[in-house]
């Protein structure tokens, strides 16, 4: 009884705020748009998987913004590093991030995705999701910033589990052990090792 | 019930010398019902503040807005680091060698239905553990939805086989144990521990997860050789449901223990703050 109240003043609120926060597309619209195209991308079955990789990669560097990920993923480690050193981090990064966050997904490509609610906070935002699987619903939230009118990615949030925080931590601790150079040939070591390998099914 | 409060009290006791205490409690009370949002505002705040002193940098004016949020690094106590690498590298083996076939060979036989219906039920039989944690952190409402569930669970679900909370009324698990309990007395986490079988843990949460265990059904249902047929029935059945979690992080992952050690440290602190 009271629950319903209070789910129905919930959702109220919601709805107010994503129409006051209505100006172009939405973060939700955003993410759900990505989302989207990524599930009929991997529910396609007669796509090839190689180009369907592709594809998926396209949709990501669409939405996701490397740079700022890079960026503070290195923290301190940034603001020491040389313009070639960001650059080759960036570009390192991305792809292991796709690679990752690609490997993810395709685990669920049956499940339903929900979207609870966004939060907005000027030029920022929450997206929450909620991957509903069979045994477990697992919320995965998106925290996005807003750049020429579009919103870009800059964090996943996976129960909980902040992916950018996870990165900077074990990062910073590789750097501390085998430098700036050292983290670079381990990314570059772990990439080639991910397109030697066959993907799993 | 008496029983246990003493027992969770009396691990509660060496753990908070062992991990010295933090202040968390006045903390986590204030912050109950806060969430990465309004975090995110403080933080937003935060950077109005040093805006002068981040402007000095040589980043054009997006990059800004990411300066001063949460980059504070993630802070893990793990002086023995040595040990649980070891283990680690133990469980690692276990995993892909004994657990894993075995776990492919259950879900081979086994239909799906049965194996959800085989996590609901062990899940069921540790609703104690979550009735008793949501209430001794006054969460009553939490409290009294897991007791609802477990209600509703054994009886319409019969045995807990069917999560009929959840699918025809809407009741939501909850998850809570001991080791948040501790978390939101202000006991920290102290150092990182992995445990051999049981994987990533801490000092305070090792000692949750023992009191967990006398807050399980499952422990007052069968005895010796039973229970523990039950345990690595409940583990099997949990791995064969698993989407390849493990795999996934140790593929992608330039340090799988550092990525390992981090994720949960940063998932138990979340549930301990929510």
């Amino acid at each position: 009884m009271f629950k319903k109240l209070f789910l129905t003043l919930t959702a109220g609120m919601l709805l107010a705020m994503t129409s006051l926060a209505t100006a172009g597309a939405s973060p939700t619209e955003s993410i759900r748009g990505s989302v989207d195209s990524i599930l009929a991308l991997l529910q396609d079955e007669e796509m090839d998987k190689v180009i369907r990789r592709e594809k998926i990669g396209e949709v990501i560097s669409e939405r996701f913004d490397f740079r700022a990920m890079s960026q503070r993923t290195l923290a301190t480690n940034w603001k020491s590093a040389s313009k070639e050193q960001q650059q080759e981090f960036v570009q390192l990064f991305s792809k292991l991030i796709e690679n990752t966050y690609i490997g993810r997904v395709e685990a669920y490509t049956d499940e339903k995705v929900d979207y609870p609610g966004e939060k907005v906070k000027g030029k920022k935002a929450v997206v929450e999701t909620m991957i509903l699987t069979a045994s477990a619903d697992i919320p995965v939230n998106y925290k996005v910033y807003q750049k020429d009118d579009k919103w870009w990615v800059y964090d996943v949030i996976i129960e909980g589990i902040s992916l950018i925080s996870n990165y900077r931590s074990s990062y910073q601790e590789i750097v501390k052990k085998e430098g700036f150079d050292g983290l670079i040939a381990k990314m570059k070591a772990k990439i080639k090792e991910l397109e030697s390998q066959p993907q799993p099914a | 019930m008496k029983k246990l409060l003493i027992l969770l009290v009396a691990l509660g006791v060496p753990v908070i010398g062992i991990c010295g205490s933090t202040p968390a409690y006045a903390e986590n009370l204030a912050h109950e019902n806060e969430n990465n949002f309004l975090i995110m505002a403080a933080a937003d705040n935060d950077a109005d503040s040093k805006e002068t002193v981040v402007a000095a940098d040589d980043f054009y004016d997006d990059e800004l807005l990411f300066l001063d949020e949460d980059e504070e690094i993630l802070d893990v106590y793990d002086p023995l680091e040595p040990i649980n690498r070891g283990i680690f590298w133990f469980n690692d083996k276990l995993y892909f060698y004994l657990l894993k076939p075995v776990a492919k060979g259950y879900r081979w036989v086994m239909p799906d239905p049965l194996m959800l219906g085989i996590g609901n039920f062990f899940s069921n039989l540790a609703s104690p553990m979550r009735i008793i944690n949501a209430g001794l952190q006054g969460k009553f409402s939490d409290a009294g939805n897991e007791l609802t569930r477990f209600a509703v669970n054994t009886t319409i679900g019969i045995g807990g086989f069917f999560d009929t909370a959840k699918d025809h009324f809407n009741l939501k698990k909850k998850d809570e144990d001991s080791g948040q309990t501790l978390g939101y007395y202000g006991i920290g986490p102290g150092p990182y521990l992995v445990l051999p079988f049981f994987g990533p843990s801490s000092f305070r949460d090792g000692a949750g997860l023992l009191a967990d265990s006398r807050m399980d059904l499952t422990y007052y249902l069968w005895e010796d050789r039973d229970y523990w047929a039950a345990i690595i029935l409940r583990t099997v059945n949990t791995v064969a449901l698993d989407k390849d979690t493990y795999e996934g992080i140790k593929r992608d992952a330039l340090d799988p223990y550092l990525f390992v050690r981090d994720a949960w440290t940063q998932y138990r602190k979340n549930l301990v703050d929510n």
